[in-house]
């Protein structure tokens, strides 16, 4: 019995020695037939309350990072990806903290030549000084928050000099206002009442929209800040309710808005309520729900795209593979990742090394149609196109609560300021 | 809105928020009042509690929006998700008591403590992996009742969560001071080793006690899900924070005590936010929560609860 085992031991030692080096074999001879490869790193808040809207993105991205590898990749090279995910389970929602970790893993690995994303600017505003410092420039469908692509604030956010947060939306330096104009020109709003969730997107975009609505002649009654981990809003609905301005708007994201959009509907159902491309999405819609979203304005720092017919092929991709509808911010996410495979076709053609720095400065001198347009950045990572859309959230029982584009009509272009 | 209305309607608001976070504070005030073990798990415990009656309502049909009901149907069905949500909870607690406490009573320091808190995260991410972090929808069985006093309204919502939280301070209260298991419990409070030797079970009296206490939680989850007509995995962590102070701040232990602390707090939290601002809220109830801490550690109403020898 004992003989025996060690027999049958010895025998499985030598055939497992066998299968090894026949691996080895294969996989030297597989190695050298393998395609050349790059890695695109891609940071979005996978799991947390905006967890609808990042799978919306990262959709986007993989629908354009899908197609270059089913076309034999990019100029030789087949993309792959390393999905990082920034929130977690104490912030409930995007953590800059956590985006920060997943940044120093993302350049620590040498094969990483771009990065895309994030959602939000609070998990931007940790990752840019760390991927200034490694030359890794990443591309946001959705972060708004100007603070990150302003050069009086390069210190911070770019300590390296050269732009690395390169956007496929504008900034809240045009949202916010924009948004304000509309509000005073053609909702003729003569009052307003201004929260935000205390991230950093939502007390810049309230702080934008508050400056330009004083500008255009409407009266700020009043200022505050929602902790987005509190259940219970009635309070500053109360204060509001008694100010009676005629128009709420809210700077901030899903995890508060939810929340506020279902208290207001109880304490102020009748006053204009409104928002920024925070709560333009399904996470608010799916959370909020009807009647509680119903009338609530939103804007994308963007052109509207999901209708638009260049987008018709794109659409359709993505309803077959994800069975679900994409948002205008999957579409500037599509939009996002073709620059940066341009870039890199661009960076082999012109003979020069594949790596961070080359893929930086071909994104730069981008000028690339995609579906919402030629997209070209300024000096500081900008897109030049300042386009900011407004939706009005709008229950149309004809078709799935879910279904953005139906319950969430675009309205059309904000003025611009 | 007059201010006099503004007034009214924010000690409304306090009132409800003061109820819920009494709510939640009784169950675990009185745990530590028993035992003396700080059960941070508890707070997790309040969050299961409303996703089992969340998925209690969605097995009876209740999806959606609102699905209003009336009468004797309403509650009915209040009273059989709430029953059927405590029971889960309580045993949830028992399970925890029996499994992962037990072994640990006794053991002096802060092991105990630390356990609860390992076991709150464990619950935390149990709910989050398994369902997801998206904020979700409770339907609303609530028809839309409203006293209206000038311009400040009060709910039908509100005098449920005002006269559950109530009746069950109340019973709470009976049952520790009236009952025989009550008596035990007492009993063990003062001292284990007295207790058992007049034939008190203390490992009966201890998971009992468990077991009423994450009870309350599943109750304050039930009536959590039902005011605010949503719950997240990580409703645990504000109010729980919360709760915690008004229990410390009425007197940790103390029944009475979680009601009152957990009642000025929300007022606080009302008229802070109205007439200061909503974001200066936590600084003026954890500078009062000092305060009161400086010149009466035992919070305000003391330790009804007899102190160990």
């Amino acid at each position: 019995m004992k003989q025996s085992r060690h027999t049958r031991r010895a025998f499985n030692f030598a055939a497992a020695a066998s299968v090894a080096a026949l691996a080895s074999v294969v996989g030297i001879s597989g190695l050298h037939a393998q395609q050349k490869t790059v890695k695109l790193g891609i940071t979005l808040p996978l799991t947390g309350a905006d967890a609808d809207d990042a799978a919306k993105i990262e959709h986007g991205f993989q629908i354009a990072i899908d197609e270059a590898n089913a076309k034999g990749g990019v100029a030789g090279y087949k993309i792959e990806t390393e999905v990082f995910d920034s929130a977690t389970a104490t912030a409930g929602q995007y953590d800059p903290a956590q985006a920060a970790t997943n940044t120093k893993k993302l350049i620590s690995d040498p094969a990483v030549v771009a990065n895309l994303g994030p959602q939000m600017s609070g998990e931007g505003k940790a990752m840019t000084p760390i991927l200034s410092e490694a030359d890794l420039a990443t591309i946001t469908p959705s972060s708004t928050n100007p603070d990150i692509t302003n050069p009086a604030m390069a210190a911070t956010f770019k300590p390296k000099g050269k732009a690395i947060y390169f956007r496929t939306v504008t900034t809240d330096a045009f949202q916010g206002p924009n948004m304000a104009n509309f509000f005073a020109q053609n909702l003729k709003v003569k009052t307003v009442f201004v929260l935000d969730d205390s991230g950093a997107y939502g007390v810049g975009i309230a702080d934008s929209f508050q400056k330009q609505a004083e500008k255009d002649g409407i009266k700020v009654l009043g200022r505050d800040q929602l902790n987005p981990k509190e259940a219970d809003y009635t309070t500053i609905l109360t204060k509001i309710k008694g100010l009676k301005p005629d128009a709420l708007y809210y700077g901030g994201v899903a995890q508060a808005g939810v929340k506020l959009a279902k208290q207001a509907y109880d304490v102020i159902p009748n006053m204009i309520k409104g928002g920024g491309d925070g709560i333009q999405g399904g996470s608010f819609l799916k959370g909020g729900g009807f009647p509680a979203v119903e009338g609530w304005y939103s804007t994308n720092a963007g052109p509207h795209l999901t209708e638009d017919p260049a987008a018709a092929a794109f659409v359709k991709t993505y309803q077959d593979k994800y069975k679900d509808t994409p948002s205008d911010y999957s579409i500037t996410a599509y939009d996002g990742a073709l620059v940066v495979l341009d870039a890199i076709k661009r960076v082999v053609a012109s003979g020069k090394e594949v790596n961070r720095a080359n893929v930086r400065d071909a994104i730069q001198t981008s000028n690339l149609k995609t579906l919402q347009g030629v997209v070209s950045f300024d000096e500081n990572g900008d897109i030049k196109d300042r386009t900011v859309s407004v939706f009005q959230y709008k229950h149309d029982a004809k078709n799935p609560d879910d279904d953005l584009t139906h319950q969430n009509p675009y309205i059309g272009v904000a003025p611009q300021s | 809105m007059e201010s006099w209305e503004i007034l009214l309607q924010q000690v409304i608001n306090g009132l409800s928020l003061g109820a819920m976070y009494a709510l939640l504070a009784l169950g675990f005030t009185m745990v530590y009042g028993i035992i003396e073990l700080i059960n941070f798990a508890h707070f997790n415990i309040f969050m299961v509690g409303s996703f089992i009656a969340m998925w209690l309502m969605q097995l009876m049909g209740f999806t959606g929006q609102t699905h209003i009901l009336y009468g004797l149907p309403l509650i009915g069905l209040l009273v059989l998700v709430l029953c059927m949500t405590m029971l889960g909870t309580g045993v949830l607690g028992a399970l925890i008591e029996r499994y992962a406490l037990r072994a640990l009573r006794g053991v002096s320091g802060t092991a105990p403590m630390i356990t609860t808190i390992g076991l709150s995260y464990i619950l935390f991410n149990v709910i989050l992996l398994t369902t997801g972090a998206d904020t979700k929808n409770y339907s609303n069985p609530m028809p839309n009742i409203r006293w209206e006093f000038g311009d400040a309204v009060l709910r039908l919502r509100e005098v449920m969560l005002w006269g559950l939280s109530i009746v069950l301070m109340i019973g709470l209260h009976y049952f520790v001071r009236r009952t025989k298991m009550g008596k035990a419990m007492q009993a063990t409070a003062q001292d284990q080793e007295a207790a058992r030797m007049v034939g008190v079970d203390v490992d009966r009296v201890v998971i009992i006690t468990f077991f009423i206490g994450s009870a309350l939680a599943g109750a304050a989850g039930v009536i959590f899900g039902l005011y605010y007509n949503y719950t997240s995995f990580i409703i645990g962590y504000t109010a729980g924070l919360r709760a915690f102070t008004a229990a410390v701040l009425g007197g940790i232990g103390n029944i009475p005590g979680a009601m009152l602390g957990g009642v000025l707090i929300g007022l606080i939290e009302s008229l802070g936010g109205q007439y200061l601002a909503v974001r200066w809220t936590d600084v003026i109830i954890f500078s009062i929560l000092v305060l009161v801490l400086v010149f009466r550690p035992t919070g305000l109403l003391g330790r009804a609860a007899p102190t160990k020898s």
